[in-house]
């Protein structure tokens, strides 16, 4: 839920007001696409549900949480607990493998059989046969698809995806669209995906569109 | 979710470093070479120490010595000696020889008995036994000479000198003596004669200055630790007012082990300057390291680590590899005795494996990694994720402030380096004063750094483009400047300040002596001979000034009732302690001396013993005008009372002593002269040649020395010093340069595009060369500005207050190696540079 949200990021003449009076709810499993053009301020928006840009002015409570009363550590405990992110471009961690960055979010969550439950995730992804490979020795699609197993493992209460199909090619972006949508459905996982496409946001069973800023209509 | 635990940070940071060591090559290099450096000198010391202490009973002679000035022993001493196991005496002097063609030379005399030496072999060319070498053939003595004697008369082996009344003849030359070490400095080639000659030859009379050692070997049954420091303390019971020097086979020599000490402190020194750059060099490869990680690090961060949690992942990756680099580091250092040992030196190097030491270094180089990469550290805990998002092309120098902690951490890490540096100290002041130089220095670099920084970027618009972008890559975020004036600048100041003491130490023991320098010292004029010598001296030597004070040998023995052993003077005043001091007497104020506290006694005074000392000396031994010193002279205690203080001008190179006592004191004691004779016009060696020769062959027992001499001596000494600290410093200019080649290649990637956008544009190569060029040139030049400024006056305190000479600018030498080290940055930087511009925009430009 986002109450009268306001951010502005800059100093003196390069300040924007990028955020205007965002008032948001969304509740438990649903799945809503974020649409508009570039520069609305959808990956703000984004990133500040994923308590990673605090907000000047407004509430912001993601699963019970008021994300404006945790502090940095706080906030980094519940990315860890409640939130899972696929970003456009995949952002896997090259000195990794496939299982490792999987199991990584799980390790900094105290979980001991981390490595155990990162090839389950893979496996469940249909990327068993991947697991001990590189990013740098896999597809884009088959990197994305280990970035969305990393992004499920911890069981998330939010799954965020930023532009998940912007760097894949049409064939691939919508295998990676059908996963998504599948493992939300199956781990009724909220949802929210920011995306230019109308056609790919209208999966979703609720539209949000930005422009400069602000919440048009719903 | 719980603390990232340090498992989980250690697992992270080791599948970090699959990436490989690129970008780390000249932090590991600056750890490598900072931690060789001081744990090489530590070691070259500890080899030292060890081999003193292990050679201890051959250099000293003996188990114990006991050493007197002056006199001999008495009966009931040389009785107690003598039941404490097998005693050899010897005595040492200063002495002439001559040949019979007339030429005379300084000798360092060593009169031996039958059981010399106790421990060891003195080795003789050919081989002869010292009986057989020293024995007495019908009036002939026997002798063995250094062979420098024999080189610097030009006589062959088996030639007879005059030694005082009586002939000897050198059967041999002497290749080693065992006790070599613990003699000091000799001002002449060494000549051994055996004991029955030195009382022959006329030269022991009253006041002659003998130094006289009764060596002593303990039984096998007594030759523990506890039982050497048992007789030390008998015949200090049994003999308290003897005035003799006990050394212990574990004090062989005294001053050799503290000279010793206190060089591998200087050396140490430098060790840490090199280490502190290579600190930048560390900082400089963190920054960069962390800056290629943004993304990685901005990842960690979404999937739900802390930015403590970021901060111990690389601080543990950081540290892993500051262990890497410090092992072979330590290698090296530890095999520095053994290379130094392979090169034959005539020291006691017992080259070891010395775990405390190498620890000591390892922690240093620790700390230093931890002081310098904890604040980019801290940078990295609040990196922003927006770069995932935004897909920004990430800045370089785009970082946020450290938190409070980090700033306080990295102040906890200096303050535990500042500890360990000051604590391991051999001398506490002198490890402050470096301290506080160190930070200084880094202070005002940082401020040059960012003063042209500055005014490159308030600069009026400069019309050729090449001089606008040389200003531009001044002052851009990401520019060389701090790194290129720090590291240069450092490694400058010290190159500066070592160059100048060196410079300044030869001008004045070498090169210019003082203007009133005397040309001779003559010692050992007996009091019956004084007037016949000084009448002599006018005769031979027209146109010399001749000034002439008794002089005795004395060793202070107690200090306002405060034993000397128990006495803790700070290290530069410790020197008047350890030994017998020369000391005089005399109804007026030395000329060469100022009076500045107390006053001088009347003309003829008769009271209580007085003594005037000079000021540092009893500021160091805490004594006070009015307060009591007590000095052994002849076997006798003297209690004075502290009548005045004195300023001595020590560089005058005159007859100064640091006590001065009532001429009272000493009526009727043996006393011999010392004279000096200056020449105020000037003379030649011919000139001073002929009166050396008409001395020894009129006062046979008058020994005169060659102030040119004696300073070759010395500044021989301090070349030998000088090798050592010149190669450290030389090491902190290569890490300067790898620090620079590491800044270079951190920018590489931003050269190339600025290059590239350049090239499209119309530039050619040679103009762009020209901007970086001038680039380096500016931050460069300003460098090494700075460390002639610095080093200059680092030098200048160094020498007029730790060494209490006088300085003067030497400009040759420093602005030769400024102006190399700001060639050697264009260099580099162009070198950089050039493979820059060899780029092809396309390939660039299409991944842009």
């Amino acid at each position: 839920m986002l109450a009268g949200v306001n951010l502005t990021l800059g100093r003196g003449r390069a300040r924007v007001h990028i955020l205007k009076d965002i008032d948001l709810y969304i509740g438990n499993g649903e799945a809503v696409g974020l649409l508009g053009p570039s520069g609305s301020g959808k990956s703000t928006l984004l990133m500040v549900i994923a308590g990673l840009e605090r907000t000047d002015s407004g509430i912001i409570a993601v699963n019970g949480n008021e994300l404006n009363r945790l502090d940095e550590d706080g906030l980094a405990r519940f990315r860890a607990k409640n939130v899972g992110i696929v970003f456009q471009s995949f952002h896997l961690i090259p000195t990794m493998t496939a299982v490792e960055n999987v199991a990584v979010p799980l390790e900094f969550a105290g979980v001991r059989d981390a490595r155990e439950r990162a090839k389950l995730e893979l496996a469940a992804l249909g990327l068993e046969a991947r697991a001990d490979h590189y990013p740098a020795e896999l597809s884009g699609g088959e990197q994305q698809r280990v970035a969305l197993a990393r992004a499920l493992a911890p069981e998330p209460a939010i799954l965020l995806a930023d532009e998940p199909t912007g760097n894949l090619d049409e064939a691939t972006g919508a295998e990676i669209i059908d996963l998504i949508f599948e493992q939300h459905t199956r781990r009724a996982t909220t949802l929210l995906l920011v995306t230019h496409d109308a056609a790919l946001a209208s999966r979703c069973g609720r539209l949000v569109r930005l422009r400069s800023g602000r919440l048009e209509s719903e | 979710m719980r603390r990232l635990r340090p498992i989980v940070a250690a697992r992270m940071a080791a599948r970090e470093m699959r990436g490989g060591l690129r970008g780390f090559y000249v932090f590991i290099v600056c750890i490598l070479l900072g931690v060789a450096a001081i744990a090489g000198v530590n070691a070259v010391a500890a080899a030292l120490i060890e081999g003193l202490a292990r050679e201890g009973r051959t250099i000293l002679g003996g188990d114990l010595a006991f050493i007197l000035s002056l006199r001999e022993a008495r009966a009931a001493e040389l009785a107690f000696l003598k039941n404490q196991g097998e005693v050899s005496r010897l005595g040492t002097l200063r002495a002439t020889v001559r040949t019979t063609q007339g030429e005379a030379a300084l000798v360092e005399l060593k009169a031996v008995d039958s059981f010399h030496p106790l421990y060891g072999v003195v080795a003789l060319e050919p081989t002869l036994s010292l009986a057989q070498a020293l024995g007495r053939e019908g009036d002939v003595y026997g002798a063995a000479a250094d062979p420098a004697l024999l080189a610097r008369l030009g006589l062959p082996l088996g030639a007879q000198l005059t030694l005082g009344s009586v002939q000897i003849q050198v059967r041999a030359t002497i290749e080693s003596e065992p006790d070599k070490l613990s003699s000091g400095i000799g001002f002449g080639p060494r000549l051994i004669v055996g004991d029955e000659t030195l009382r022959a030859s006329g030269l022991l009379q009253p006041g002659s200055i003998v130094r006289w050692q009764y060596r002593v070997r303990l039984p096998v049954s007594k030759q523990s630790e506890a039982s050497v420091l048992a007789v030390t303390a008998a015949a200090q019971q049994m003999f308290p007012e003897a005035g003799w020097e006990i050394r212990s086979r574990s004090r062989a020599a005294p001053s050799l082990q503290q000279n010793i000490v206190r060089f591998t402190q200087y050396l140490t020194l430098v060790g840490l300057t090199a280490l502190l750059i290579g600190g930048i060099g560390v900082g400089n490869a963190v920054k960069a390291h962390l800056d290629r990680r943004r993304r990685v690090i901005a990842t960690f961060k979404c999937l739900g680590a802390t930015g403590a949690g970021v901060a111990a992942i690389y601080l543990m990756q950081v540290m892993v590899l500051a262990c890497l680099a410090a092992i072979p580091g330590l290698a090296l250092g530890a095999a520095l005795p053994f290379i130094v040992a392979a090169f034959d030196l005539p020291l006691p190097l017992a080259p070891a494996l010395s775990g405390d030491r190498l620890a000591l270094a390892f922690v240093y180089g620790m700390l230093v990694a931890a002081a310098f990469a904890l604040w980019p550290l801290g940078r990295a805990h609040d990196l922003p994720v927006s770069a995932l998002f935004r897909d920004e092309i990430a800045q370089e120098g785009n970082w946020a402030r450290p938190r409070l902690r980090y700033a306080v951490a990295t102040g906890v890490v200096l303050a535990l380096l500042i500890g360990l540096g000051v604590a391991t100290a051999y001398d506490r002041r002198i490890a402050i004063i470096f301290v506080i130089a160190a930070a200084a220095v880094f202070v005002l670099l940082r401020l040059v750094a960012q003063l042209i920084m500055l005014a490159a970027r308030r600069a009026p618009h400069l019309r050729s483009p090449v001089l606008r972008l040389a200003v531009a890559n001044l002052h851009r975020p990401g520019a060389l400047t701090p790194s290129v004036v720090l590291s240069l600048g450092l490694g400058l100041v010290l190159l500066v300040t070592v160059i100048a003491i060196e410079g300044n130490l030869r001008r004045q023991f070498l090169s210019a002596l003082p203007e009133h320098a005397p040309t001779f010292y003559f010692i050992d004029i007996p009091a019956s001979e004084t007037n016949r010598f000084e009448e002599f001296i006018r005769a031979h030597a027209p146109g010399g000034v001749l000034q002439r004070v008794p002089m005795l040998r004395g060793r202070i023995v107690a200090a306002n009732g405060i034993p000397a052993e128990e006495i803790k003077p700070p290290p530069d005043v410790a020197w008047a302690l350890q030994s017998d001091r020369g000391i005089t007497f005399s109804d007026a104020l030395p000329a060469g001396s100022q009076l500045v506290e107390g006053e001088w006694w009347p003309r003829d005074y008769a009271g209580a013993p007085l003594v005037s000392f000079e000021k540092r000396i009893a500021d160091g031994l805490g004594l006070k005008v009015g307060e009591i010193v007590t000095v052994n002279v002849l076997g006798r205690n003297i209690t004075a009372k502290l009548a005045n203080l004195r300023s001595v001008d020590w560089q005058s190179l005159g007859i100064n002593f640091v006590m001065v006592f009532s001429p009272n004191t000493f009526i009727g004691a043996p006393v011999t002269s010392i004279a000096t004779l200056s020449y105020p016009a000037g003379s030649t060696r011919l000139q001073e040649g002929g009166l050396m020769r008409a001395v020894a062959a009129e006062f046979p027992g008058v020994s005169a020395l060659r102030v040119r001499d004696l300073l070759d001596a010395v500044g021989q000494t301090v070349t030998t010093l000088t090798y050592g600290i010149r190669a450290a410093s030389a090491l902190t200019l290569i890490l300067a340069a790898c620090v620079l080649g590491g800044a270079l290649a951190a920018s590489q990637r931003q050269r190339i595009y600025d290059a590239v956008i350049l090239k499209t544009l119309g530039a050619t190569r040679m103009r762009l060369l020209a901007a970086y060029a001038l680039e380096y040139l500016a931050s460069g030049a300003a460098a090494a500005v700075f460390g002639l400024l610095a080093g200059a006056a680092a030098a200048a305190f160094v020498l007029t207050r730790l060494m209490h000479l006088s300085f003067v600018f030497i400009p040759g030498p420093l602005l030769l190696s400024c102006a190399l080290g700001t060639l050697i940055t264009v260099l580099l930087g162009l070198v950089g540079t050039f493979r820059a511009l060899g780029h092809k925009p396309a390939p660039i430009l299409r991944n842009l």
